[in-house]
């Protein structure tokens, strides 16, 4: 079923991409000139970084505009668009319906009007005998102390859109000019600030157009035409994540396949542990190894032995088209053994992944610090006239296509775990394991560069990024 | 505690003095120790449910931001009710949770409660094994929910009693001595014996 499905897709998704590389080929002048590689590439799409005062204006922008729609005052219109969810279309064909009911389904106006509440003027929240009762359009009146302190336990447990009246079974909620003004009277100006930034989050977080950077501390928003998948890099923080889900940006894998991996990794992170270990011992000589780039590719100073990481084997084997070291080979008998075996199974299979995906993580933080290294020779090479500034930039170039290319390769490997198994996995591995062997010839080279590499690295990065596009474009389900 | 919240519960006490249900005895509500942050309940149970005739105590503390923020209830008096947990006397309420509105008093807190007893809500349980009893064995779950009223909260007795008291003897003479763990074991498990005791033995 799940097999056919996936096969259904592809067939569809090859049908466009045909005919889009057609009518590219005919309608496009100069595709040669034109077309950059991120045109093709199936994860870009079109975003922009806005500042909090630009986010302001956009959102003042669709306030005024209902204003105008619908005869309502601009914070009305605010909270309406927000319980909304900024849908202005939806909001206008149901005030065209029935404008009285739009109001009611937007907690502005009340389904039934409270009639004299209050025996003179009294507040029946706190029993005392005031001169002026305070309310919004459902008429539950109460004194300004009484409503200050009820905003103030509300926005102080993280409430702000949301506050409602304290009126009995009322549903109406406390449009925000209302709630400003009573906080100021009373002189509340931090809680005023504090409810104005929740109010503003809140706002956020309900527009299907924006999302916060998830990067810590950072305050920009990203503004997008749709919630898609896709990966949105923060110019600000430089964090990368999916402009859907909001975690880190995890192509070829989809956002539920993702959410089971981590959790899946956060309930099994104790056998998980043992393995992120940062020393394994040399295969031939025994000596003890702590890894300190992100290649896989190790060369035992001690006895001059090549060999890889991840399966201890010798690395002549990963170098060629046979670099099989990313496949789980799966016991074939598996079904007819006894359900401990079958545990057992199951946790090799996960070990297997997940050691290749936290590998992955720890090579893209220490190739991080290796980058920095190398931007520090760079100087020093340019400042004793070895190269010119312009001619070391490659390696640069390289470092940043190779933390993407590893990037992908990360998110591999939840993807293939979930995978089941078939032609379809077999060519995933396949690819996985093209990108693989060209991730590590690269980062390889990086780590040993000089000057006369360039041609060899330039060669190996045009390699890397068509591989790992293949890959995504063949399996990111857009 | 703040002056609002003591002129608050202060005005409440002459409320729930005046009102109607306290001349039928529907309700009480008197402090603890002369301290009006911690008062004590008691709502009756009400006609047609198991409940019928029980004397229920509750458990009510005010915090120091009432009324912007809900009293904390209990049940003292142990209740078998799918929205009450059948060990601690927790209560799942919304009024008493996000529904909570600073109009509302403790005399509407009492009638929501006594309405709960009424019309309970095994969707949203606080005792899961009680609300699964309710949906799948609805005969044994009122009969199990007026035993505890009987055993707990002075409701009156009734025929089916004599059955259940000769499990709960049996079990006893199996040497299983607390008197609260073995009705809880035999109700959990719908007054199967050899369940019950199965439940009982560590």
């Amino acid at each position: 079923m799940e097999e056919r499905k996936i096969k259904k897709m592809d067939d569809n998704e090859m049908e466009e991409c045909d005919m889009g590389s057609d009518e590219d080929y005919y309608n496009d002048p100069d595709p040669d000139v034109t077309h950059t590689d991120n045109d093709k590439d199936p994860e870009s799409f079109e975003y922009k970084i806005l500042e909090v005062v630009e986010v302001e204006m956009l959102l003042n922008t669709s306030v005024e505009t209902m204003c105008k729609t619908i005869d309502v005052s601009p914070s009305l219109a605010k909270l309406l668009l927000h319980n909304y969810s900024w849908n202005t279309q939806k909001i206008e064909a149901e005030y065209r319906q029935n404008p009285e009911q739009l109001l009611i389904n937007g907690k502005i106006k009340p389904s039934k009007i409270a009639k004299g509440v209050s025996r003179k003027n009294e507040c029946i929240v706190c029993a005392q005998e005031v001169d002026t009762l305070l309310g919004v359009e459902c008429r539950h009146r109460f004194c300004e102390t009484c409503w200050c302190q009820h905003f103030e336990v509300q926005i102080l447990n993280g409430v702000s859109t949301a506050i409602g009246c304290m009126g009995t079974d009322c549903t109406v909620l406390m449009p925000e000019d209302f709630v400003l003004s009573i906080l100021r009277c009373r002189n509340q100006s931090k809680l005023s600030q504090q409810y104005q930034e929740l109010t503003f989050r809140s706002y956020v977080s309900n527009h299907p157009e924006l999302l916060y950077c998830p990067g810590p501390n950072c305050t920009a928003v990203i503004q997008a035409k749709a919630k898609e998948a896709k990966r949105v890099d923060c110019k600000k923080c430089k964090t990368t994540f999916c402009f859907k889900c909001g975690i880190d940006y995890h192509a070829p894998a989809d956002c539920d396949t993702i959410k089971k991996w981590l959790i899946k990794c956060a309930d099994d992170s104790e056998t998980a542990n043992y393995i992120s270990a940062h020393t394994k011992d040399c295969p031939k000589c025994q000596v003890c190894i702590e890894k300190d780039g992100g290649c896989n590719h190790m060369k035992c100073k001690k006895c001059g032995h090549d060999f890889c990481w991840m399966c201890l084997g010798d690395w002549s084997a990963h170098g060629s088209e046979y670099y099989e070291c990313s496949k789980y080979k799966e016991n074939p008998n598996i079904a007819n053994e006894s359900e401990h075996a079958q545990a057992r199974e199951a946790l090799k299979k996960y070990l297997f992944y997940f050691e290749r995906w936290a590998n992955h993580d720890n090579s893209l933080r220490k190739e991080k610090d290796k980058m920095k290294e190398i931007a520090k020779q760079i100087e020093e090479k340019v400042t004793t006239k070895d190269g010119t500034w312009i001619d070391w930039q490659y390696l640069n170039k390289a470092g940043e296509l190779l933390r993407r290319c590893r990037y992908t390769l990360q998110y591999t490997y939840p993807y293939a775990y979930y995978m089941l198994k078939g032609a379809r996995k077999e060519l995933f591995e396949y690819q996985q394991a093209q990108l693989e062997s060209a991730v590590e010839a690269l980062s390889y080279d990086i780590e040993r560069a000089v000057l006369d590499s360039r041609g060899d690295i330039e060669n190996k990065m045009d390699v890397v990024e068509k591989r790992r596009l293949t890959l995504v474009r063949e399996f990111l389900v857009t | 505690m703040s002056n609002i919240a003591l002129t608050r519960i202060q005005r409440e006490f002459k409320e729930v003095i005046k009102s109607d249900e306290v001349k039928n005895c529907q309700i009480k509500l008197e402090p603890f120790e002369d301290n009006f942050t911690h008062l004590k309940g008691e709502i009756i149970g009400p006609p047609d449910t198991p409940y019928q005739g029980g004397k229920y105590t509750l458990d009510i503390v005010i915090p120091e931001t009432y009324p912007f923020n809900p009293p904390k209830v209990k049940f003292l008096t142990k209740i078998w009710h799918p929205n009450i947990s059948s060990q601690t006397g927790a209560i799942c309420l919304d009024i008493l949770k996000d529904q909570w509105a600073a109009a509302m008093t403790l005399r509407t807190v009492l009638l929501s409660l006594q309405a709960l007893m009424s019309a309970a809500e095994p969707d949203d349980p606080q005792d899961a094994v009680v609300a699964t009893q309710f949906k799948q064995h609805p005969e044994i779950f009122r009969s199990t929910a007026s035993f505890w009223a009987y055993v707990y909260a002075e409701a009156p007795r009734n025929e089916k009693m004599k059955e259940y008291e000769e499990k709960l003897k049996q079990l006893q003479e199996m040497g299983f001595h607390e008197k609260n763990s073995r009705i809880t074991a035999l109700s959990s498990k719908n007054w199967d014996l050899q369940a019950a005791m199965e439940f009982l033995l560590p």
